[in-house]
Formats: structure tokens, sequence, C-alpha cells
């Protein structure tokens, strides 16, 4: 089924259209019927709350009125980023730098510390991440191996000077008022919800041959422990 | 399409025809390609006569000259560099269109003194392509008319695109403006200077819809000489990928026809995918298809909305940008953003789309289908959208060609060539959906073109929808696309995969490769290098309306200003992708 050439014509110059007052009543026809469409819902919605759509339009109205009524964003928005806490509220994060390496925009800067708690081997005493810099592309997301870093919908990041648009550790570790009900709420992630595969056990591995390199090493690879940093650069 | 048309590109299909022509004269290295058939001159002197050749013989008939593509060898590895140790070439893509065929001509030139003579005599839309190359690369083209910098300002010392020129340096523009002094002195008696007036127009003047510069000289009202100016946007797109992996560059690629996004990703990642010999799982493909065609839509909306605004219909301005908002809202779910979408990957998606896609897919037709109706009630016929359009910023069928157009521009002048159609790819020629050709050339041409392929678009979103296969939307080979999450934090194997992805990318052959897909604009091409490591080492972005912006000047002389608005509106210049 391949594609047709097709040739069109303009439209004839025929005698409605040299007349004119035909194509400027049918023109009205169609602003008015946009207008009465936009503007009886919001006399229909009148007293009740303006939000037809769920998105913080009118029926009908394209418009949002912002700042009042917000467009919800869908659970994939990359906006700030937060840093992911474990349970007793230390940084998942490991320092490994991979998400340092994978930023196009290179405005991600991390100084590694050993952590006391011998388990958890690395932490990041320095985490910061310039956002005049940041593209706001997710590739950090998808980088990190430890799910340490997430994004949020939260997209008005203003700042008086450029040192402020610094965010260190405080400003990125997950706060309670991220997730609030009236907070922007988790975006971009690397997974949405609880995928079944994910549980330890189940995940088929892939039948994929191992890189070459590594081919050589036979079974220790599965005792092999994880690759050290690179020397930041 | 005759037999020709489909017969796969090969180059040895094209080494008799050269070697009876030429034989020892000129040596000619044809060899097969992955890509397009390639020829590799060996003998520098004899260009002119083979690019003549290749462009008059009946057997070759290059009429389109799509893209100069400029490469600085230095320390390339050997499978790239030149066997005469040459340190620049260059590579000339072309187009047939009475053949559908592309071909790449390789001439190689020396460290000392990199010169070729011009190519503007055969090709015309070569003009401006051979300043990008003089600008970045510093290769110097005899006989050429106007050789001077293009998108680097006047006070820039030395050639960005080389290999040892460091990406960090910065020059201050400091030079006086050359351009204006350049067009008023180019009257010929006193008294044109008496008569005439230099105006300047952009480069942040509304009607530019983004920042290019055009300098006119008037008289009266009506337009005597022109040059456009661009680089105001230049943000060293080709320059930074070489510093980063291939899929660090996809965000740039959002950046290039902002207009149209995801296009732009989706073509650059099927150039590295078709490099790479990777396929992508047929989800992939069909998401890969209905989200461009929805920015195609959008795209041409944003055309047609906006340059109905300078023509004074403002309302239909609101209907386009409707219709293109609540495409936003559909891509912002699949990807996380609504313009800096970022979701084509090296080997699939980010994501897969979001369960409702469907349906969300298809409660955009009615928005679309009203809107699109409105804009073809008020406008199409409208007896001043005709007095405005008709007529005006003519581009006949052999211009067109000559000045390098293609996509919609191209189709409106009655060039019958659509990437989806002539070279299919994700899938295109499983599609039922017409190409819209007119011939009259005018501004109204290019607007009707682009309304009907918005309903073609539709067609083929909805047909796709219809046969979205099951699946995954990534390969599984994890030497390109980072694992699934679930094999990164459960399993050692999966982990290294991780960390090879992301330290050292993915590694791809040395070689050359040219890929295209049609962008919003028109043939949206990548040449893409490489040299064995994660990174490209170089990168060209064929920009669609970069051969249209060139050819400006020369359509709008001769007619009014207002024509002139008129036209760089319809011609849809997006600086994003004309500056890089
Ligand atoms: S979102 Fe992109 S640019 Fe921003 S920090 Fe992450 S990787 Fe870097
Ligand atoms: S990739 Fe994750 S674990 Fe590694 S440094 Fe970044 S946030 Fe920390």
């Amino acid at each position: 089924m391949p594609a047709k050439v097709v040739k069109l014509e303009a439209p004839a110059d025929n005698f409605a259209f040299r007349v004119y007052l035909v194509e400027v009543v049918k023109g009205m026809v169609r602003t008015l019927g946009h207008l009465l469409r936009n503007v009886v819902p919001i006399f229909v919605a009148e007293g009740k709350k303006l939000a037809g759509n769920g998105d913080g339009s009118v029926k009908g109205m394209p418009i949002v009125s912002f700042p009042e009524a917000r467009r919800d964003y869908s659970e994939r928005f990359r906006g700030r980023h937060i840093l992911k806490t474990r349970d007793d509220g230390s940084l998942k994060c490991v320092a490994c730098y991979m998400c340092q390496t994978a930023c196009p925009a290179d405005c991600i800067r991390i100084e590694a510390g050993e952590h006391p708690v011998l388990a958890y081997e690395k932490y990041p005493t320095v985490f910061e991440i310039d956002m005049l810099r940041c593209v706001m592309c997710g590739y950090c997301v998808d980088a990190c191996p430890k799910d340490a870093i997430w994004m949020t919908k939260d997209y008005e990041l203003a700042f008086f000077d450029r040192k402020s648009a610094i965010y260190g550790i405080p400003m990125l570790t997950e706060k309670p008022s991220d997730t609030a009900a009236d907070g922007p709420g988790y975006g971009y992630r690397p997974y949405y919800g609880e995928s079944p595969a994910r549980k330890a056990g189940e995940f088929e591995p892939s039948g994929l041959p191992l890189l070459p390199v590594l081919e050589a090493r036979g079974a220790a690879i599965n005792r092999m422990p994880p690759p050290p940093p690179p020397k930041p650069a | 399409m005759s037999a020709l048309a489909s017969a796969p590109s090969s180059s040895l299909t094209y080494a008799p025809v050269l070697d009876k022509r030429f034989g020892p004269k000129a040596r000619i290295e044809a060899r097969p390609a992955k890509d397009i058939a390639t020829i590799t001159l060996t003998d520098r002197s004899a260009y002119i006569e083979v690019a003549r050749f290749l462009r008059d013989d009946p057997a070759c008939a290059f009429d389109l000259l799509l893209d100069l593509v400029s490469i600085d060898l230095l320390n390339a590895p050997a499978p790239l560099r030149p066997r005469d140790g040459s340190r620049f070439q260059l590579h000339v893509i072309l187009y047939s269109t009475r053949r559908n065929d592309h071909l790449r001509l390789i001439v190689n030139l020396p460290e000392q003194n990199p010169r070729v003579p011009t190519l503007v005599n055969l090709w015309p839309a070569v003009n401006w392509f051979e300043r990008e190359a003089w600008d970045l690369m510093g290769i110097e083209f005899e006989g050429h008319p106007n050789l001077k910098r293009l998108l680097t300002h006047n006070g820039f010392v030395g050639h960005a695109l080389r290999k040892d020129y460091a990406a960090g340096q910065r020059w201050l523009c400091t030079e006086e403006d050359l351009l204006q002094t350049d067009l008023a002195a180019q009257t010929e008696t006193p008294e044109d200077i008496f008569e005439t007036m230099t105006v300047n127009l952009g480069p942040s003047h509304p009607a530019t819809h983004g920042t290019l510069r055009i300098v006119l000289r008037l008289d009266g009202e009506t337009i005597v000489a022109a040059e456009g100016e661009c680089g105001y946007l230049h943000r060293c797109f080709e320059k930074m990928s070489e510093s980063h992996t291939y899929s660090q560059v996809i965000p740039y690629t959002d950046r290039l026809n902002y207009c149209s996004p995801m296009i732009n990703g989706f073509g650059y990642a099927r150039a590295v995918e078709d490099m790479l010999g990777v396929e992508i799982p047929p989800r992939a493909k069909a998401i890969r298809v209905i989200l461009s065609e929805f920015n195609r839509i959008m795209d041409h909306m944003v055309c047609i909305g906006t340059n109905l605004v300078d023509l004074g219909a403002l309302t239909n301005f609101w209907y386009a940008y409707q219709a293109r908002e609540a495409i936003y809202g559909l891509l912002e779910a699949c990807c996380g953003a609504r313009l800096t979408s970022s979701y084509a990957r090296v080997g699939g998606l980010s994501a897969d789309v979001p369960p409702n896609f469907d349906e969300w897919s298809r409660s955009l037709f009615p928005i679309i289908k009203t809107q699109l109706d409105d804009i073809d009630g008020l406008v199409s016929k409208n007896r001043i959208a005709h007095k405005r359009m008709r007529g005006t910023g003519i581009v006949s069928r052999e211009n067109a060609i000559a000045w390098g157009f293609t996509g919609p521009c191209g189709r409106a002048s009655g060039l019958a060539y659509d990437v989806r159609k002539d070279k299919p790819y994700e899938g295109y020629d499983e599609l039922d959906f017409d190409v819209p050709v007119m011939t009259d050339g005018d501004n109204f041409a290019r607007y009707y073109v682009r309304m009907e392929e918005m309903r073609q678009s539709l067609r083929i979103i909805d047909q796709q929808l219809r046969k979205l296969p099951k699946g995954p939307v990534t390969t599984d080979d994890y030497r390109v696309i980072l694992p699934p999450k679930e094999m990164v934090y459960n399993e050692m194997e999966g982990l290294i995969y991780h960390f090879k992805v992301v330290f050292e990318g993915t590694k791809v052959a040395p070689g050359y490769f040219y890929s295209s897909v049609e962008g919003g604009n028109g043939e949206l091409g990548y040449t893409i290098v490489a040299d064995g490591s994660g990174n490209p080492y170089r990168l060209k972005v064929r920009p669609p309306c970069f051969p249209l912006f060139a050819a400006y000047e020369k359509i709008i002389k001769g007619g009014m200003v207002s024509d002139a608005v008129a036209t760089l509106g319809m011609l849809n210049i997006i600086a994003g992708e004309l500056d890089r």
C-alpha cells in the first residue's frame, strides 16, 4: 500500500467567492460558533467550581487560568529532582557518578565519602545540581542504578542569582511536602507503580551473550564487585 | 515509479557509467555502502567534471543537492582516513528526483590550503552550504560569489568545527555590522542611493518568528535587493555532539526544529540504529510513526497559525494553537515534557506510551479535525487570504529543485518528493496515505499542501493505531540501550551492561552514514561519522529549512515587503534548526 501522489487544486474562483459576502457570513458563523461554545459553559458552570476538564480548564475553553488553576501533568513529568532516602533517612545514593556521567548538560557535581554504616559503603558528601544548566532530560534518573534520584512535577524554578540555582543535598533530599496533597508529586522515575517482575527472583534473565570482555571471566562474573567509579574529571 | 526508482541504491550501479566516461582521468572508487551510494574521487581535479556529469547524465541525473558535509579527519583512526593522508573531506549528498536515489560524492582535501571549485553553478542550493563549510571548517571554495561567514560572527577567529579548535573559546563580536554596508554598496548609480533605502527586518522582528535577519534594500515598497543572515541561534550543536555520547545527543536534537521536536530525535536515533544495525521492535516503530505524525500536525499548525497572524487573520492562530495544545498533552504524557521531549533512545524509546494512549490519541482527532475545518473554512476561500497568498512568493519546480527545496515547500512547487513515500522508513510503506502536490508554487500552495498533509497525518495515525503491536519498546541489545531496571537492581549482569552503556556509551564502528526522515519542513538528514568510540566523530544535520532560507532572498526580490513577510512565514523558517 504505497503512498500515492495526489494533485491538489486551489479552490476555484467562482461567483460566491467573488461576491465575498457569502464567505463573510460563513466565516462569522464559524467564529460565533466558537464564541458560544466557549462562553456558554462558563455561564453553566457559574456558581460551581470552574473546573470543567479536570486540568484546570473550563469545558470548551482551552485557557487555563494560571496560577489559580493549574494543568495536571502526567506521572512522567520531568521537573525538579529529589534524592530518595532509605527508611532510616539516609540518602539512597552511593555516589557512583553514573548520573554525573550520563548528564548531557554536565550540571551534576558529586563528591564521595565513606559512609559510617559499613553496609552503605559510600555516600555523597556533595551532591549539587545546577538547575540553570539542567535541561530536564531525565538521563540522571535513567542512569541511577540505585533508584536514588527521581524527578517531581515541580516546574516553578526561579532564582534571584546564579548561586541559588545550585541545589545541594538539603534542597534535593526528598521532603514530605514533595508528595503532600498540594505538593508537586512524583514525576519522572525509573518505574511507575510496582511492576510485578520487579520483585527479586521473578525476573527472567535475558538470553543475551555476555560482553566479550566479561565472558573470559566465566562464572566469576556474578561475584564480581560493582565496577569502581572512575576518577572524577 | 520506474523500475529504476525502486532498485536498491548501490554505488556499483554508477561505477561502470563513471568508469566509461572518465576512465583513468579520474579514478573513482565506488564502494558498496550500507546507506547510500558512495563515490570517492581520488583525483581532486576532476571534481567539477564529475559533479557536472552526475547532474547531467541521464543515468545519474542527480538534480537535487541535499547537503554538503565537511569533515576534519585530523587524528581520525585508519579506516576513516583517506589513503593519501588528506585531512579534510567533503561529502556532497545528492538526490535524483527522477530516479529516486541518493548519492554521496566524496572529495578529499589536503591539510594545507584546502580548496575546491564551487558547485554554485551546478546546484545553486550549495551556496550557503559552502559558506557554512568555509565558516566552520575553513574550506575555501574558488569562485564562490559570496564566501563569508554564515553561522558565526565577523569577529570570530578560526574555524570552529576543526578538530584542533578548542570548544571553549570565546570571541567577542566587536566588528561593525558589515551586512548593511555591503548591501548599500551594491548600488550602481548615485541616484540609486538617493532613491532606495536599506531596512532591517529582524533579528527580533515578530514576523521572523525567531532570530533571523533580513536586510532589504527598498525602492518605495518594492524590494530591489535582499540578504538573509542567520546564526543568531547558533549553539554549536554539531561541535558539542562530538564531545557527547550518542545517546547524550538526543536532548540536543529536540532543540533543532522545536515545532516538531520528536521527529528530530526519532530521525537521529534511527540514523544511529541503522549504523549499528540494530532493529527496534515493531511497537517502537509504530509509536514513532504516530508521534511523528502528531508532531507534523503541530509543526504545520504553528506554521499556518503564525503566518496567518502576519497576514492579519489572528483568529486562526487561536484555533491552530488549540489543536497543538491538545497534542502537547499527549506528548507530555508519553515522554514527560511538552517540548523538550527526549523521547527517542538509540534502540527504542525512553518508556512505553501510557496505557490509555489509544483512546487519548483518538480523542484528539475531533479536536484537530474541528480546528482544521475551521481554518479551512475561514481561509481557503477567503478573498483577502487569496489576494495575499496567491501569486506571491512563487517558486517554480525547476527553481525548487535547484535551490534544494524538499518537504511541503517543495511539494507546493510540484516536486513530489516525500521521504516517507520515496524512501520509506519505520514502516511507512505499509500505510496508505496521499502525498499532496500542487504546481502553483506560491504561498497559497504551501498553505494548502500543509492543510492536506495534516489530514493525511490523521489518516496515518488512525491506521497505525489500529494495528499498534504489543510488546517491548526497546531492543534487547543491552550494549545499545540501558537494560530494564529490574535487571539493573537485581542482577550483576544487568548492572554491568548498565555501567558500560552509561560510562562508555554505545560504540559505533568506524564509518560514515547518511540517514534521513521527513521532518516538518522537508528532508531532515543526519550524516554521522563514527570513529569507533562512544561519541560521534562528526555529526552534520541537514536542516530542511536551511536551503529554504538561503533561497528566500531570491524569492522576495522584486516583490513587496508585505509579500516578503507572507513568504517568510509560509517557508516556515525555524531558527533552531537553521542555526543549530
Ligand atoms: S535532568 Fe538531565 S541535565 Fe538535568 S541533571 Fe539530570 S541528566 Fe543532567
Ligand atoms: S547514579 Fe544514583 S547512586 Fe549514583 S551518584 Fe547518581 S544518584 Fe547517586
